[in-house]
């Protein structure tokens, strides 16, 4: 390897590595929001009708066109109450909900990030009571 | 023609997309479009040896891999920029800088020949996750260096993109939701009589993000729960012109996804003894333009979707 390809080898390599760097730090606390947990956890079983669902985003949310429904099996939808983001947390959804029956239960959410990025999901949970 | 990054070592040509690129800032209104993959709920990641069917603001820099073959040691280190100009519609370029050591001889350095390219996204089914795109992309003879190969010979390779996930399966197969296809195929059109080549890819991906945001938290702690364990096959197929036997790699290798960035790492195994003896590997950072400047990125430059 001669001393001309050895220099430039150098300069790339430093240039990729800079790249990487310069890129990193510009990261704001923006980005695209994605469902990070959820309570009923997603795809699980209750044994009790929960009395809130709350949904935790990977980043804050634009209140105004973030929002979720539950429908049943059937397709129907659930009445669900007070569908808010909380207080302290700007990345979380909550809503109450009414005693639920026994069955699964799909969760549709659509939320814009503070970057006005939209993204959409759906998760499913299932209430079967102890007998 | 990412999808044949064997092409690079054999045959010193680039494998990477292209595009020639204006900015202009945009309003913040709450938009989908994105640099991102989706297709209704799903997310398709940017893939490393084979292209996406996504017609989005992309950018990878840098791409870092070594091969051997034919007695020569190639590291190649390159970039891919691509930025929706209309709806659904990219533009893009792509360049190598390659590095080769023959056993026993002096090494060399260049750029290999840049890539310009062009995608459409023409059908997209979000309930079933399914996206088909049509594209072509130009190697441009002669903007290479000869001393590592590049080929004076411009090659025009029309490719169709294509990509499914199984999110649609119903409840009981619950646990290969998460999985997705992504592919390629393309045919090389030289400017010479130079072999018509099959250039052909596919991805197989477990989205773990989706079957934690999706079906099941299983309660995969970071960095595990953004995860994407994949395998890619990166293939070439001559079809005429005494361009012999199929050539290619088959690529196991995981990509991890950060709000900002995504990092994934392959190893590039020879399917055949013509393809090489020596496994390599390659690294690449893709950054999420579209999040790191919402204002100039992830939208078209005229119009919108």
């Amino acid at each position: 390897m001669n001393n001309i390809t050895r220099i430039i080898r150098f300069v790339w390599f430093r240039l990729s590595l800079a790249a990487v760097l310069f890129f990193a730090a510009q990261s704001p606390a923006w980005a695209h929001a994605f469902l990070d947990h959820a309570d009923p956890k997603i795809g699980s079983t209750v044994t009790n009708s929960p009395g809130e669902i709350k949904l935790w985003f990977t980043q804050n949310l634009e209140p105004a066109f973030s929002t979720f429904d539950v429908k049943d099996a059937q397709g129907r939808e659930v009445d669900i109450k007070a569908l808010r983001p909380d207080s302290k947390n700007k990345s979380m959804l909550i809503a109450s909900v009414p005693a639920l029956p026994d069955g699964t239960y799909t969760v549709t959410w659509h939320v814009v990030s503070v970057d006005t990025h939209r993204t959409q999901g759906h998760f499913k949970f299932t209430v079967k009571t102890k007998r | 023609m990412k999808n044949s990054v064997f092409a690079v070592f054999k045959n010193g040509r680039s494998w990477l997309v292209a595009s020639g690129a204006a900015l202009v800032a945009v309003g913040m209104v709450p938009d989908n479009v994105s640099a991102h993959g989706f297709v209704g709920d799903y997310f398709f990641p940017p893939t490393i040896t084979t292209d996406d069917p996504f017609a989005t603001d992309e950018f990878s820099f840098p791409t870092v891999s070594w091969f051997k073959a034919d007695g020569v040691a190639t590291t190649d280190i390159s970039f891919e920029f691509d930025k929706e100009i209309f709806p659904k519609f990219t533009l893009g370029i792509a360049g190598d800088y390659l590095f080769q050591r023959p056993e026993g001889g002096p090494g060399t350095s260049g750029w290999d020949d840049f890539v310009a390219s062009a995608k459409y996204q023409l059908w997209e089914n979000a309930p079933h996750q399914a996206i088909l795109s049509v594209g072509a992309e130009w190697q441009i003879g002669g903007s290479g260096s000869s001393e590592v190969g590049a080929d004076s010979t411009h090659v025009l390779t029309p490719t169709i993109y294509y990509g499914k996930a199984f999110g649609d399966l119903p409840d009981a197969l619950n646990y290969a939701k998460p999985l997705a296809v992504t592919g390629t195929l393309g045919l090389d059109l030289p400017t010479r009589a130079e072999p018509n080549n099959l250039q052909w890819g596919f991805a197989v991906e477990y989205s773990l993000t989706y079957l934690q945001q999706e079906v099941k938290d299983i309660g995969l702690p970071a960095p595990f729960k953004t995860m994407i364990p994949l395998v890619e096959f990166s293939m070439t197929s001559p079809l005429n012109r005494g361009g012999g036997q199929t050539t290619g790699t088959i690529n196991p290798g995981v990509l991890y996804g950060n709000p900002h960035f995504q990092i994934g790492a392959e190893a590039l195994i020879p399917v055949n003894s013509v393809s090489g003896h020596t496994v390599g590997f390659v690294v690449q950072v893709q950054w999420f333009i579209d999040d790191l400047w919402p204002k100039v990125f992830g939208h078209p430059i005229f119009g919108s979707r």
